[in-house]
């Protein structure tokens, strides 16, 4: 067995024979994960809203065969934020003291002025000033619940004009619009006019016959015009629609997201530090000392503790992705992906990670300097809108590794020529760290 | 004094630069099968740096170490002692063994943790040694790679007088058994006298004397001074320092 082989068992040993440090490994990254998760449920929390009513009419408005009352528009409300019914005072001091984010104010004649159709009733928002980004939040969800009531209302008015203008055209028992009877319809308004055509000419009164088609044709063409407003009112009642395709089960892009960059910031920390305490532990041990006289060259010896990150990081992604997919509905099924992007991964973490501990006099000192240099870097990884933390990304481990996460966990079908790109960049990012590394402690050796 | 016709290992004219700082100035030393050679001098005298150039662990500026490949090994053993310190003595010594392509790392392992005297610490984490026991598990881990050369830095430095005379005993006998080089490194002129047949000074990273202690005496000693101070007060006189 060759000396790298040796020194790869012998850290794999002491990382098993230290209990402490492997629960820290493996529930290290399951914090984080957990942490991300729940950062992710809070912002996906329905905000708590003071709802205070100012119409004590207890009127109700028909809409359709339905009627309405303020009892079914905080029922609506409550889909969209958890409503907490208070009066004015309260819902201020709520709000003052931070356990409502808003207050929505009903005004008084809610109900009378929606029924008159004249006057349109305007509901008041007043948000708190503590959390801006969260007040927008709000303010969208509400302006979202206060378009979909009106868009339901537009459209059962447009249900009940419809239906009013079939009755004109077929004629039949009306009731819309708090009016009822019974109309004859242009239809058989029609079939009327034509008899009594028949009568006059069978009179002998083919003239007068003959001065009833104007009105026999108005009643055609109107209810042929007529028939036409189904569709014209259908499209003023949505002009634009949007159509939205559900996303394949399980690739939910907020989720996704969140959990591709929990698992680059635990795989990341766990690679670099893990590789930089490896090799600057050989230094601490003085058997560094012992190695570097021909037992092992540089390139092996940093070669061995980069593998070592990565075998450990990889075993500890797994872990990581079965737990999430056993846990949670988040897709982590592509198995046969996930173990070259991971080990992959590994080896450019243990590169950034070696380097650090090359240069690095002894192990605290290697922990310190690469958990400073590495942090900024993972997280220029994740917010990559800018071109150059873009660019710095790309040139260390984490932005690569940070898209291929991403793909394998957002995209629905994967670009295998992209994924392998990334793979490729990953590889050569620990080549190439790695060969510094060795050149590094080379150096730092003669010294 | 040394001949380098029969040395199983030779340095010649070493120097070693630290940036601005000389540690090491054209040295030359030799050493013979069976020998015991002490490298005597003050801190800051050179003797690791040289150690360290013999042992392979660090290059020179300049000059060159030749030794027969073939016949001779070179055992190191730092001051430090460089073990795992979360290893056991056994997975210590299997290690090296190993680490050296010994063709049976177990048995040599349980021949290494008999010769140095390890058996009964044999499954001890080496973090929790002895002082003493952990410089033998040092020396230990130094014959894995069967050398027919040891090269030992300050050995006894932190150890009390009786380990010191165990470790001497041990030493003695694997010079005798295995016709083993030693050249160790001391500051007490003492320790020199007693266990090596040979002394070479560094002063300042200069070789200012090789040869045998009553040669010391007769060149630089002061007439008068007692036996038992003869060899401390030549030394002294020769590295500039008041005795």
């Amino acid at each position: 067995m060759s000396g790298a082989l040796q020194l790869l068992r012998k850290d794999l040993r002491l990382l098993v024979r230290g209990r402490g440090l492997l629960a820290i490994l493996i529930g290290y990254p399951l914090v984080v994960a957990a942490l991300v998760t729940i950062a992710l449920q809070s912002g996906e929390r329905r905000p708590a809203i003071a709802f205070v009513n100012l119409d004590t009419s207890n009127r109700t408005v028909r809409v359709g065969d339905r009627r309405l009352g303020i009892p079914d528009y905080e029922q609506r409300l409550a889909r969209e934020v958890e409503v907490k019914r208070l009066d004015s005072t309260d819902a201020a001091a709520a709000l003052e003291d931070g356990r409502v984010s808003a207050i929505l104010t009903l005004p008084q004649n809610f109900i009378r002025d929606l029924q008159s159709g004249i006057r349109s009733p305007q509901i008041g928002l007043q948000v708190s000033r503590r959390s801006p980004i969260e007040a927008q939040s709000i303010s969208r969800r509400l302006e979202s619940a206060v378009f979909r009531l009106n868009q339901e209302l537009a459209e059962t008015y447009v249900t009940q004009t419809l239906d009013l203008v079939r009755v004109i055209v077929e004629g039949g028992d009306i009731a819309v619009f708090s009016r009822s009877g019974s109309v004859l319809g242009l239809q058989r308004s029609e079939v009327l006019v034509r008899q009594l055509q028949r009568v006059l000419v069978g009179q002998g009164q083919r003239l007068l016959a003959n001065r009833m088609d104007p009105l026999l044709n108005f009643i055609v063409e109107a209810a042929i015009n007529l028939d036409l407003a189904n569709a014209a009112a259908t499209a003023i009642s949505r002009p634009i629609t949007l159509a939205v395709p559900p996303s394949p089960a399980g690739r939910e892009p907020l989720s996704a997201f969140g959990f591709a960059g929990a698992l680059l910031v635990s795989l990341a920390l766990v690679g670099v530090l893990l590789a930089a305490a490896a090799l600057s532990a050989e230094r601490e041990d003085n058997t560094l000392v012992r190695l570097r006289r021909g037992l092992i060259r540089p390139e092996a010896l940093v070669g061995e503790k980069v593998t070592f990150a990565a075998i450990v990081s990889t075993v500890i992604g797994l872990v990581l992705l079965g737990v999430v997919g056993l846990g949670t509905s988040l897709a982590v099924d592509r198995w046969a992906l996930w173990v070259p992007t991971l080990l992959a991964a590994g080896l450019a973490f243990g590169g950034f990670g070696v380097l650090v501990g090359a240069a690095a006099r002894e192990t605290r000192g290697a922990l310190l300097a690469a958990l400073m240099i590495a942090l900024p870097l993972i997280f220029l990884g994740l917010f990559t809108e800018s071109r150059v933390a873009s660019g710095i990304s790309q040139a260390v481990p984490f932005g690569p590794a940070f898209r291929a996460f991403q793909s394998l966990l957002v995209e629905p079908s994967v670009s295998s020529s992209d994924l392998w790109l990334r793979l490729g960049q990953l590889v050569v990012l620990a080549v190439v760290l790695t060969g510094a590394s060795a050149l590094v402690l080379r150096r730092s050796s003669e010294t | 004094m040394s001949s380098s016709a029969s040395a199983i290992l030779l340095g010649a004219g070493l120097s070693k630069r630290f940036r601005s700082v000389a540690a090491l100035d054209d040295v030359t030393i030799s050493l013979q099968r069976g020998s015991a050679v002490a490298l005597l001098g003050p801190n800051g005298a050179g003797k690791t740096t040289l150690l360290r150039i013999l042992a392979g662990a660090s290059a020179p500026s300049a000059g060159s170490v030749r030794w027969d490949a073939t016949e001779s090994r070179i055992g190191w053993v730092p001051q430090v002692p460089a073990v795992y310190r979360r290893l056991t003595v056994r997975e210590n010594l299997r290690l090296f063994a190993a680490l050296e392509s010994a063709p049976d790392p177990d048995a040599f392992t349980d021949e290494l943790l008999a010769r140095a005297d390890l058996v009964r610490f044999a499954d001890t984490r080496a973090g929790e040694l002895s002082t003493g026991t952990l410089q033998r598990l040092n020396l230990g881990v130094a014959l894995a790679g069967r050398p027919s050369v040891l090269l030992l830095d300050e050995p006894t430095a932190t150890l009390s007088p009786d380990q010191v005379r165990r470790l001497w005993t041990w030493l003695d006998e694997l010079r005798r058994d295995d016709d083993l080089a030693v050249l160790f490194s001391t500051q007490s002129v003492d320790e020199a006298e007693r266990y090596a047949a040979r002394i070479v000074v560094l002063h300042a990273g200069r070789s200012v004397f090789d040869g045998t202690v009553p040669e010391l005496i007769r060149i630089h000693g002061s007439p008068g001074t007692s036996d038992a101070d003869a060899a401390e007060t030549a030394f002294l006189r020769l590295v500039g320092a008041s005795a």
